[in-house]
């Protein structure tokens, strides 16, 4: 916690691009939602056609947070049967039609993202284009830190998402 | 869910449209209750365990994380308690800012309880999503209120979810004057609004019903406002205690079926926090446009049909949107965003009323500001019990429904409390026996 903290009011901002991290960084590699998206921060600066906002998986906060958004991200850990710092892609409204590993992401409660998108689409506030960016999480303990094998893949993660983002802003990059 | 014809056995093993994780199980023998269990089974979070050793300026930020629905609640009792271990008072317009951010988060968390959780049960629907089609105006303008509450926890906490901008002693930053003008003429619309959403909930075909006779009603009381931020706590039993005696009055007991502790009265007997308990020792304190329309809708002290909670929490979030506005209105920046807190050797307790009802921190710390010892009791854990009885009693009057229709009313009067079970599993005693 810094004495400045960011205090803006970002709902009147309509951005392009949307990047919702989801987790919780005080059970271990379930922050590293939270890591990406200050990677991705670092990585972009300031730009108004970007909104970066961590969220827990709330689906109204979620359709609220990408309204206006063309494009949007969700990145969230995983905890599935691949190797530890895994990244998996998946166009969020094919979420059913993925393995089991990706029911529980964007939310750990009864309401998440698959709710998100349902809600969304029956009020016609779905993105153009809605993607799901898992890093597959080894411990889920209490405590912050991520492990050493999830770290490792923060980088990635982030580059992934600012290289997509770069060829959404212009698609001549 | 199990019968024979002496036998039925309802297990819901999931409950659907409350926030975590928990189940039902109600048994019915020669045609008489047998046993009815609230089963919370969602893993404990050991909050209490994690907190010893920080510094205490942290627990704002880390209890905030228990529940992405009320984090507000959280970081409230933690700041008045760690402000009262260390002798601090905050200044007049540091508590008014608190007061608003606090009125943002009744905002969001009752609309969404109202909206998306408990008005299908009313209307006929299996989920918030169903309904949303047949009633798309209705959940549009529910949204529209969500999103300004949003913003108010957005404007004065730094960020809508898990505000970043609550410190022991105050705030890091305030919002500047233009971000509370452009606030206040959000919540005008946000009036309307919600003034609107009372009188449709209040359209509901709502099952007659009360509480079981004895269940005491628990709240916090000021002096001169409904209570967010409340001086005392009182019953409708009689009770009235400062916040250090909460102990002297109340505990937690350890459950074979639940992974929270059942919150009990020492003196005996069940009690309820939250909306309804608010409302009928508070009434008296609304805004004059939510006590008119109180009163307009049906509504008195005496209420005590947990079905009509959805009523109370419409005009709770009426409540909040007018007092918010009345605080964006009347705001000029504070002279200082915190008051300085120094730690000392000593304990100290703080309570809110979060949406769902009292919360109550305690904590130790040494003279270097580290806790020692942390203890908090959530608003779900201590309605648990009363949660129980009611089911009890409401079963006890409906054992001619079938078996479909007996399930529904029970989830249904489950969805009543609101109960936040992420809130409720973060202080499991856990002890190992060695022999």
């Amino acid at each position: 916690m810094t004495e400045e903290p960011l205090v803006t009011a970002v709902t009147a901002v309509t951005a392009v691009v949307t990047v919702i991290a989801v987790g919780n960084p005080y059970r271990g590699d379930d922050g590293v939602g939270a890591a990406v998206l200050a990677a991705v921060s670092e990585s972009l600066g300031p730009d108004p056609r970007v909104r970066l906002v961590e969220l827990d998986g709330e689906p109204v906060r979620m359709m609220q947070a990408w309204e206006g958004s063309a494009l949007v991200w969700l990145v969230d850990a995983m905890s599935s049967d691949v190797p530890p710092g895994s990244l998996q892609e998946v166009d969020a409204r094919r979420l059913d039609e993925g393995d089991s590993s990706w029911r529980g992401v964007g939310g750990g409660h009864a309401l998440g993202l698959r709710e998100a998108i349902e809600f969304a689409a029956a009020l016609d506030r779905l993105p153009a284009e809605i993607r799901v960016l898992g890093i597959e999480g080894e411990t889920f303990d209490h405590g912050e830190g991520l492990s050493p094998a999830v770290t490792h893949a923060v980088p990635a993660a982030a580059a992934r998402l600012v290289a997509a983002i770069r060829r959404h802003l212009d698609p001549t990059h | 869910m199990t019968h024979d014809y002496r036998v039925r056995r309802f297990d819901v093993e999931a409950l659907t449209r409350v926030e975590g994780e928990g189940g039902l199980i109600v048994e019915i023998r020669e045609g008489e209750l047998a046993d009815v269990r609230l089963r919370i089974f969602e893993p404990p979070r050991f909050f209490e365990g994690f907190l010893v050793g920080r510094d205490h300026t942290e627990p704002p930020d880390i209890t905030a994380r228990i529940c992405g629905i009320c984090p507000v609640a959280y970081q409230m009792s933690a700041c008045q308690a760690l402000e009262a271990a260390c002798g601090v008072d905050v200044d007049d317009d540091i508590r008014t800012l608190r007061h608003l951010l606090y009125c943002g988060e009744w905002i969001e968390s009752h609309v969404l309880h109202v909206h998306l959780l408990h008005a299908p049960d009313f209307l006929g629907y299996p989920s918030g999503l169903a309904m949303a089609a047949d009633h798309r105006a209705e959940v549009e303008r529910g949204l529209r209120l969500k999103k300004v509450g949003n913003s108010v926890v957005e404007v004065v906490g730094g960020r809508a979810v898990h505000p970043v901008n609550v410190r022991v002693g105050g705030f890091y930053s305030t919002p500047t004057a233009a971000a509370m003008r452009a606030l206040a003429s959000d919540l005008h619309q946000a009036m309307d609004d919600a003034i609107d959403v009372a009188r449709w909930v209040a359209t509901f075909d709502i099952p007659e019903h009360g509480l079981p006779e004895g269940t005491a009603l628990v709240a916090l009381r000021h002096a001169t406002e409904y209570p967010m931020l409340g001086e005392r706590l009182v019953s409708t039993t009689g009770l009235d205690i400062g916040v250090d005696e909460y102990p002297d009055h109340f505990a937690e007991v350890q459950v074979e079926h639940s992974t929270a502790l059942h919150g009990s009265m020492l003196a005996g007997g069940d009690y309820l926090v939250g909306p309804l308990a608010r409302f009928a020792l508070n009434a008296d304190h609304l805004a004059p446009t939510a006590a008119a329309l109180a009163r307009e809708l049906g509504l008195d002290a005496a209420e005590r049909n947990p079905f009509r909670s959805i009523v109370v929490r419409a005009i709770e979030t009426v409540h909040a949107c007018a007092t918010a506005l009345a605080i964006a209105e009347a705001y000029t920046p504070p002279a200082r965003a915190w008051v300085p807190v120094e730690p000392r050797a000593a304990a100290g307790c703080g309570w809110s009323e979060a949406p769902r009802g009292l919360l109550w921190h305690r904590y130790e710390i040494d003279d270097q500001g580290r806790i020692a010892a942390a203890r908090i009791v959530p608003p779900t854990s201590q309605n648990q019990p009363a949660i129980e009885h009611d089911l009890a009693h409401l079963i006890g009057h409906s054992l001619h429904l079938d078996d479909d229709d007996l399930e529904a009313i029970c989830e249904q009067a489950v969805r009543n409390y609101d109960p936040c079970i992420s809130c409720a599993t973060h202080f499991l005693d856990m002890r190992i026996h060695r022999s």
